[in-house]
């Protein structure tokens, strides 16, 4: 293969090839570093697929003609015992202990978890880069005091924390703290949230800390530019490499972290279709030895997203900043 | 659970004899006698294990409210009158245990004096004779504020003297008299039927001072639980009692991985026709994995589960192998499972709503989340019928839907009736019926049953956020008052002794609400000028139903007359289901245990609803090291 390739370099230069060679920008140079990436590409489409899956989840409810949440113990379960029964042709993964829909639910779930996911990378990076980049340009006392809040939190017992805020948090119907944190989703948010953006932070801190020092900043400093505006406009755009391929592989961290919060039951309520719940409910008393595919699916998807996640976040990796390697 | 156990009953007290037979309503699936392929034989260690003991009170006799610890004491400690500790109604008799006879009851049935065994010795490292002192300082105890015995209201403002507010326990009760060591006299306030009953009680049993009065704070005593039974804490000898300065905790006792307990050796048998005790010793583990016991008793390592209930996978096995199916045993766990709703929140200050989630619950649907009716029968009205003399039974059920499932149309015809159901279509429309915490546990059978409660509930417009806690977590909050929760499906409640009593004291009578620990959630007969005080609004242009006054007429009536004081207890649970209705009573749970092939004996004891140390009996050859 690449014998024809040489040939063609030896060509005469023709009008268009001149064009060709014209220096790539670097969205260009990602674009075509990702592109060649099998893994990262796999990984993308395997991605797409689940969005699409999670969009069109009511979609599908409707097909099959049974919501997430209902019930329908005289088909799928053993009339004493509620043993569960498998799947058929319209349940096609099964009923779970209660005789919902084992299929509807996962889609849902996929909803759940990329939702929570998406939104708590997002509130870790928002709060984890400013803080980051204050303590990495501010150095000094500033970055002393952010530096040891990082330690605090990161000291911090998540599970016995997270287990104390669903519950104090569980008493009124309007949750806690004015009513931003309510059990169930937006608590789990919150807690993967507080519990990721140190790691952020102390990344783009440290990158902070060199690029301070690099000429271009200085050049600034001397054209007059002050604080925010060299944090904002000049290490920001340098930053953004680092944070992005931190915060896809974040992404598939939290998600398996919505599933152990599910799964020991301080996460989302059953009525909120999540994978970990899912799972928690499939290995409750080892229900799942009688019935697999309560596992089986859930775990797939699971398995499959943060796979994806992962291998894009790999690729996206390798593409924006081959040095790293 | 949370809380709550046993029931008793009486019989070997001659005044009781015709009354037993009819309050008991009898077990009907085989909870007795078990399997007995093996020749039953003295000796081997009762191998068990538990999740959790989940001590209300550190397994302090003197405070401790758990069925568990219950049924341990019974191997532990000897009552004035106890029970045979065996399964059904004949579990509900009581015996002279401590005492020496049945005690002589003045004839206006306010002064009890019991004589006592002679021969019953304290285990060592104390070695004397158990004396009436000792019974009358377990009272003081009880008495004594600081120490919080969580069932005292069975005796204070029963027992002259006894309010609970004692700040340490040698100060002396002035009802309770000790002319020498081996009589006591109990004078009481008021005459009071089931006062055999409450001194059947765990917390009932004599304590010994030298030993006792060095834990002044609740549960400290736990760990020092000095015996006069045929069993007693392994290394129970070794404690050093010339001081408190140099006890320390028992060897053979930790609470957070095991209890060993081996046999007294100042128990004489002579002296007990109540219990058999074949095992040398007995070992409860903590192992927090469920699924663990289970395997371990199928596969011969213990003997026996306890309180845990078997997973459905475990459940289909021995329910479908003819051969394991021997080994489960079922027994009443005289125990109601319940919605409860609060009369001071909105929607459910309005006795519509109340009717009609009655009518449109599932409950054959959270039957099946359970377990089925291996695990339990599904509830028509709030005491169980075996605690009510069989005088209301599962026939009587206002709230009949076909096959249990909740009838829809009938609940909307009730929340037509509603305040709530602006367009009387029988789907409550108010902003009241929305966004109602429900309070849950977060285990797998509630978790699944709550699955069925909120799309039951959501067919008559009541949508609820779900909550779902810890076990202890969901008690407390819902046991405090000024949180106001409007529903919660966490709570269940099993007699202390077979009097229903022991349910409609705590459950249903004004008296028991108070602002944390409080019982009674559905705040019947809750007073306008007592909410402010609760710091919760009282529901405007409403009354909140009393059966104060219909406790207070069957309370009257003394356990002499078992059929009038259960048909009383009957109509009033009627009552609370068509005019007070404060729950959704959905199920009377039974109690599962599983043994293993070296069970050679198995017993239930009723009296603390779970397996009976005393009577059971092991061929596994297993020594205590």
């Amino acid at each position: 293969m690449s014998q024809p390739a040489l040939e063609e370099q030896f060509e005469p230069a023709a009008a268009d090839t001149v064009v060709a060679a014209r220096a790539r920008s670097s969205w260009e140079l990602f674009r075509l570093r990702f592109r060649q990436d099998k893994a990262a590409m796999v990984g993308a489409v395997m991605l797409a697929v689940l969005v699409v899956l999670a969009l069109a989840a009511p979609l599908f409810s409707r097909l099959v003609g049974h919501g997430p949440n209902e019930l329908f113990p005289d088909e799928m379960l053993t009339p004493d015992l509620g043993i569960p029964k498998g799947p058929n042709s319209s349940f096609w993964f099964g009923g779970d202990s209660v005789g919902r829909d084992v299929f509807v639910r996962t889609l849902y779930g996929a909803r759940t978890s990329l939702t929570v996911a998406l939104v708590a990378t997002g509130l870790a990076a928002l709060v984890g880069v400013s803080l980051g980049m204050i303590a990495g340009y501010r150095g000094g006392k500033t970055d002393t005091l952010i530096s040891r809040l990082i330690d605090i939190v990161l000291s911090m017992p998540v599970l016995l924390l997270a287990i104390g805020l669903a519950s104090v948090c569980s008493i009124s119907p309007n949750g806690c703290l004015g009513g931003l944190l309510q059990p169930g989703l937006t608590l789990v948010i919150g807690i993967i949230a507080l519990f990721t953006w140190p790691n952020m932070a102390r990344l783009v801190r440290g990158q902070a800390l060199t690029l301070r020092e690099k000429e271009f900043v200085e050049a600034a400093r001397s054209l007059g530019a002050r604080g925010y505006r060299i944090m904002f406009k000049e290490l920001l755009p340098n930053l953004l490499a680092p944070i992005v391929v931190y915060a896809t592989l974040l992404i598939p961290a939290n998600i398996l972290f919505e599933a152990a919060l599910s799964f020991l039951g301080v996460g989302v309520p059953q009525s909120t279709p999540s994978w970990g719940r899912m799972l928690s409910d499939a290995s409750a008393g080892q229900i799942f030895t009688i019935a697999w595919w309560m596992m089986l699916f859930p775990g797939l998807f699971l398995l499959a997203t943060t796979l994806s996640f992962n291998l894009v976040g790999d690729g996206l990796r390798d593409a924006l900043g081959p040095s790293e390697r | 659970m949370g809380k709550r156990r046993q029931q008793v009953r009486l019989v070997g007290l001659a005044l009781a004899l015709a009354l037993v037979a009819a309050a008991c309503g009898g077990g009907d699936d085989g909870g007795g006698g078990g399997q007995q392929q093996a020749t039953v034989e003295k000796g081997g260690v009762l191998r068990t294990a538990i999740s959790d003991f989940g001590f209300t009170n550190g397994f302090d006799p003197t405070g401790e409210y758990v069925a568990v610890a219950i049924g341990l004491y019974g191997a532990m400690n000897r009552t004035l009158v106890g029970t045979k500790h065996i399964a059904d109604a004949p579990g509900n008799e009581l015996f002279p245990d401590l005492a020496a006879a049945e005690p002589e009851i003045s004839g206006d049935g306010l002064k009890y004096t019991f004589k006592l065994k002679p021969g019953v010795k304290w285990a060592p490292p104390l070695d004397r004779d158990v004396t009436s002192a000792d019974v009358a300082y377990a009272f003081q105890r009880i008495n004594t504020a600081p120490l919080v015995a969580q069932y005292g209201f069975y005796y204070f403002g029963t027992i002259k003297g006894m309010d609970g507010k004692a700040k340490s326990a040698d100060q002396k009760i002035s009802g309770i008299e000790t002319p020498d060591d081996s009589t006591i006299v109990f004078n009481l306030e008021k005459p009071t039927g089931d006062f055999l009953y409450r001194v059947s009680m765990p917390a009932a049993a004599p304590i010994p001072e030298e030993v006792g009065k060095c834990f002044k704070k609740a549960g400290d005593y736990g760990r020092y639980v000095i015996s006069n039974g045929p069993y007693m804490i392994q290394g129970s000898d070794q404690l050093d009692v010339t001081s408190c300065d140099t006890m320390k905790p028992i060897s053979g006792f930790d609470p957070s991985k095991k209890l060993t307990l081996v046999r007294n050796p100042n128990y004489d048998q002579a002296t007990d026709d109540t219990r058999a005790n074949y095992v040398d010793g007995i070992t409860v583990s903590v192992d927090t994995n469920i699924d663990d016991i289970f395997s371990q008793v199928e596969a011969g390592s213990l003997d026996s589960s306890i309180s845990d209930q078997p997973p459905k996978p475990v459940l289909q096995r021995y329910l479908t192998d003819e051969a394991k199916k021997p080994y489960l045993h079922s027994n009443s766990g005289d125990r109601t499972w319940y919605i409860t709703m609060n009369w001071a929140a909105p929607p459910f200050d309005d006795l519509h709503v109340r009717k009609a989630t009655n009518w449109v619950m599932d409950k054959q649907g959270i039957q099946q989340a359970w377990g089925g009716t291996t695990l339990g029968d599904i509830a028509t009205h709030n005491i169980p019928p075996i605690v009510l003399g069989d005088k209301l039974t599962a026939d009587y059920n206002p709230y009949a839907s076909e096959g249990n499932r909740g009838d829809e149309a009938k609940a909307k015809e009730e929340m037509k009736q509603s305040k709530y159901d602006s367009n009387k279509d029988g789907v409550c429309d108010a902003k009241e019926c929305s966004n109602l915490v429900l309070i849950n546990r977060n285990t797998p059978t509630f978790a699944d049953s709550e699955a069925v409660v909120v799309a039951s509930l959501e067919k008559i417009g009541i949508k609820v956020k779900p909550r779902e806690l810890a076990s202890s977590a969901a008690y407390t909050t819902i046991q405090t008052v000024k949180n106001n929760i409007p529903i919660a499906m966490n709570a269940g409640w099993g007699k202390d002794y077979a009097d229903p009593y022991s349910f409609a004291g705590a459950l249903f009578d004004s008296s028991s609400i108070i602002a944390t620990g409080n019982t009674n959630y559905s705040l019947l007969g809750l007073k306008p000028e007592q909410a402010a005080g609760f710091g919760i609004k009282y529901p405007e242009g409403v009354t909140i139903p009393s059966v104060d006054a219909d406790i207070a007429a069957c309370q009257k009536i003394p356990n002499t007359e078992p059929d009038q004081r259960n048909d009383c207890y009957a109509n009033l649970d009627k009552k609370l289901m068509e005019e007070a209705v404060p729950w959704v009573p959905y199920l009377w749970a039974k109690n599962i245990t599983v043994t293993g092939t070296t069970v050679t004996k198995f017993e239930f004891d009723q009296f603390s609803g779970y397996l009976s140390y005393t009577q059971m009996a092991v061929n596994n050859k297993e020594t205590i090291s």
